[in-house]
């Protein structure tokens, strides 16, 4: 048990990267307390922007049920969404956790039974799992409480639905993951793993936006919305129906006071109980054999003969400037974290943009308030809006706001290099403005496409949004710069959780939403487009370069990583 | 030639100096060994002395090239090999080697004999087309030596070298460094094991807690103890003493 426990916290720091305990006497930090307060501030933003969503969806619901007398429905429709979002988001993350680092090979070398193993694996995942969980029954327990006022039982009931259904999926997850990891060998290496995952990832969110577009499209008709949830025929009925645990909590909760309501709880705990434990009997040691050999890699040999064309053929000199570049480039894009989460972006956002266009738009065109922007558009201002789309393509990468901090493990090594920090700077840059370029095609060129702009208007939003990716993913690296995270153990750190990201991009929609509103406010035509967001913002970035490439000297000379 | 006058060093976080007003010079055509306990300092004397790190006070220099100074000229005639392989995963071995050529601008042909005489002298020519990220602790020591080496640096630094290399790499690694001291280059490296130190310096320094506690020859060390043991016993009796000091 103190095994299982240990390890079990030992997970829980890791995948959550919680800060280890402060030592007795030990001063606070003013910039970790500074980190602190703003990585709260983030995450009650990200919760309130969601949490709005679901309050919103779950209060149209409400009134369309309620008029049927179905509001009963709203809490079966929130036990499924919870079981639904665990099962998806359960099974990507045991497989992003599956082999978290070396370390597990350490812990097999060590008296640790299989159980505890595997048990502490599956409640560290479980944690986040019952959190989700916990967020979407809560609204909906919120909502169906502050209207029906069903009495206490039913808020606990509630949670303890909320804590419990998530058990399942995650049991299900390893039930399919401990097997396929066991005969398959591809699997068994962390590249692969986390690229899958992310794959998954880039689905489920896709997939979650088709739900969330369609949601919104009916959320001004809360009869439409309540006939997706309460048809006899639709998704959350039949699975209420033939899922016993989702059955247990909606009975326990339409009736808390009831005998019925214990019976259904006991059905409900034996119900997601009953998964785990299986998985847990039956499955530790299978999944502790899995991890035998996980991440062993093999060597690609040459022959002889081979190795010397291969010195003739691929030994080489280049210029040192395009040796740093591509350093950059290899060292991104062959990390499936990194490539995912910054430049794959140019691609999974039109992605994104397609899904919410082709499901609402018609939703979309026949908005009254759209027929002035449409206007606007017809009267020269959609070049705008292509730049500024083609701006956020090219600022979206997040290469150049955690350039820096990427390269925490590598930089005392480069500075042995006779490089100079100015020309390693500068091709961090460069390597930012190659998927800015990138970006700005593909950005421009969609809405070029969609808003069927001319060749001038087009050429004009591309020089707009080139010129203003290059000041902002100036701006991004400075920030980086000055303030690069060099600590961290995992590549995931620097990059998804690393402030700089966050900043950076908030601070890029904001600047792109103040330049659409003067853009429109001034009813600015093409040439005007040009000029102030095209010019301006490159004067700008060529006199800033100068400064920047001057601070980043004295700055990478100083970091002490 | 390398010359360290008066470094010293305190890392931010720490009040302890890491490095104290240390001097050692190391003449051309030398096989200097730099020994210490763990946590002694070596590390970070080698990296003041690569441009790593920034010392407080104090100066070093290569070729009379003081690095604070102009440390891109310094670093030219620097062959670093570091102490810590993890470099670079996502890289192959021959985009690693040429990504360090380039830095150091060494042309295509000189490029490709060196890789071939080196790669193939630790074993690594068959592994060239491979990622590191593949290569085991060995494999990627013998990656970075190699790259060192492309250059051909008039200094050649070294932080525990022989870590994690199979006898017949070390083997071939101490080769390198008599041949090219006896060219007349600088050889100065950092080490746990005697046996190594003993067999292969001219002269050899020994740093325990920051401070330099020996410089000079085998012989000169023990006749200063006024002892005929080996270096491992002195070595023992002299940090014992510094740390009986510091204490």
């Amino acid at each position: 048990m103190k095994a299982f426990l240990s390890l079990a916290r030992l997970y829980l720091q890791s995948f959550y990267n919680l800060p280890a305990k402060k030592a007795p006497g030990a001063r606070r930090d003013p910039k970790a307390v500074l980190k602190t307060v703003g990585i709260a501030a983030l995450v009650v933003f990200v919760l309130g922007e969601f949490g709005f969503i679901f309050v919103m969806l779950n209060l149209g619901m409400y009134e369309g049920l309620a008029a049927a007398g179905m509001q009963g429905m709203l809490i079966l429709n929130a036990v499924v969404i919870a079981t639904m979002m665990t099962l998806v988001v359960g099974f990507m993350t045991a497989l992003s956790t599956y082999y978290v680092n070396d370390m597990e090979l350490q812990l097999l070398s060590m008296p640790i039974a299989p159980r505890a193993m595997f048990g502490a694996k599956f409640l560290s995942v479980y944690a986040s799992e019952a959190l989700f969980s916990l967020f979407f029954m809560g609204i909906a327990m919120a909502i169906f409480g502050v209207k029906e006022g069903p009495g206490p039982l039913f808020y606990l009931w509630g949670v303890a639905a909320a804590l419990l259904l998530p058990l399942p999926p995650l049991a299900a997850a390893y039930i399919v993951q401990i097997p396929l990891m066991s005969v398959a060998r591809f699997l068994k290496n962390k590249r692969v793993i986390v690229t899958l995952g992310g794959v998954l990832g880039l689905v489920f969110a896709l997939g979650f936006n088709v739900y969330y577009q369609r949601m919104m499209v009916k959320l001004g008709d809360p009869a439409a919305l309540a006939a997706m949830v309460g048809g006899a025929d639709s998704m959350v009925a039949r699975i209420g129906s033939a899922y016993p645990p989702a059955a247990f909590a909606w009975r326990a909760m339409s009736e808390p006071a009831s005998g019925r309501a214990v019976l259904s709880m006991l059905g409900l705990i034996g119900s997601c109980v009953a998964l785990p434990a299986l998985a847990l009997l039956l499955l530790s040691g299978a999944y502790v054999r899995s991890l035998v050999g996980f991440n062993e890699a093999h060597v690609k040999k040459l022959t002889r003969a081979g190795a010397d064309a291969f010195i003739a053929r691929r030994i080489r000199a280049g210029s040192p400037f395009a040796g740093l570049v591509a350093r950059e480039i290899n060292m991104m894009n062959r990390e499936p974290m990194y490539l995912l989460n910054g430049p794959f972006v140019v691609v999974l956002m039109p992605a994104i943009i397609g899904v919410m266009l082709a499901v609402q738009k018609d939703a979309f065109l026949s908005d009254p308030d759209m027929a002035g922007v449409l206007a606007m558009l017809g009267s020269g201002q959609g070049a705008a809006i292509a730049g500024l789309v083609g701006a956020f393509m090219g600022t979206s990468t997040s290469i150049a706001c955690t350039a820096l901090s990427r390269d925490a493990k590598a930089l005392p090594f480069i500075k042995s290099l006779p490089v100079s920090p100015r020309a390693y700077m500068l091709a961090k840059l460069c390597h930012a403005l190659v998927f800015a370029a990138f970006g700005v095609v593909v950005g421009v060129g969609l809405m070029a496409f969609v808003l069927r702009l001319g060749v001038v208007d087009a050429l004009a939003a591309a020089a707009a949004a080139l010129a203003l990716s290059i000041l902002l993913n100036l701006a991004a690296l400075w920030l980086d710069t000055a303030n690069p995270r060099l600590s961290w153990d995992n590549p995931i750190a620097a990059m998804k959780q690393n402030p700089n990201s966050v900043i950076a991009i908030l601070g890029c929609m904001g600047l792109l939403v103040g330049a659409g509103f003067l853009v429109f406010k001034f009813s600015m035509g093409t040439g005007e487009l040009a000029l102030w967001f095209g010019a301006l913002p490159f004067a700008a970035s060529a006199a800033l370069l100068g400064p920047y490439l001057r601070f980043a000297e004295r700055r990478v000379s100083a970091l002490e990583p | 030639m390398i010359e360290l006058r008066g470094i010293s060093k305190t890392y931010a976080k720490s009040a302890v100096k890491a490095v104290e007003d240390l001097s050692l010079t190391v003449k051309d055509g030398e096989i200097f060994g730099f020994l210490g306990p763990n946590g002694a300092g070596k590390t970070t004397t080698i990296k003041m002395l690569t441009g790593v790190l920034r010392p407080d006070s104090g100066s070093a220099s290569v070729d009379g090239i003081d690095i604070a100074a102009d440390p891109l000229e310094a670093k030219r005639r620097i062959g670093y090999v570091t102490d810590n392989p993890e470099l670079f995963a996502r890289l192959k071995a021959a985009e690693y080697l040429n990504f360090v050529g380039d830095v150091y601008g060494v042309d295509s042909g000189t490029r490709r004999a060196r890789v071939a005489e080196y790669a193939g002298l630790f074993g690594i020519r068959d592994a060239l087309g491979g990622s590191i990220g593949s290569f085991s602790h060995g494999m990627k020591q013998k990656l970075i030596v190699t790259a060192s080496l492309l250059p051909d640096p008039q200094n050649w630094v070294l932080d525990e070298p022989m870590v994690g290399l199979d006898p017949k790499a070390a083997f071939a690694l101490k080769e390198v460094m008599r041949t090219r001291a006896s060219a007349g280059k600088t050889v100065f490296f950092s080490t746990h094991v005697m046996e190594v130190a003993e067999r292969l310096c001219d002269r050899l320094a020994i740093i325990s807690k920051g401070r330099i506690v020996f410089v000079g020859t085998l012989a000169e060390l023990k006749s200063s103890r006024g002892a005929d043991g080996s270096l491992e016993s002195l070595f023992l009796e002299l940090v014992d003493d510094g740390e009986g000091a510091g204490a």
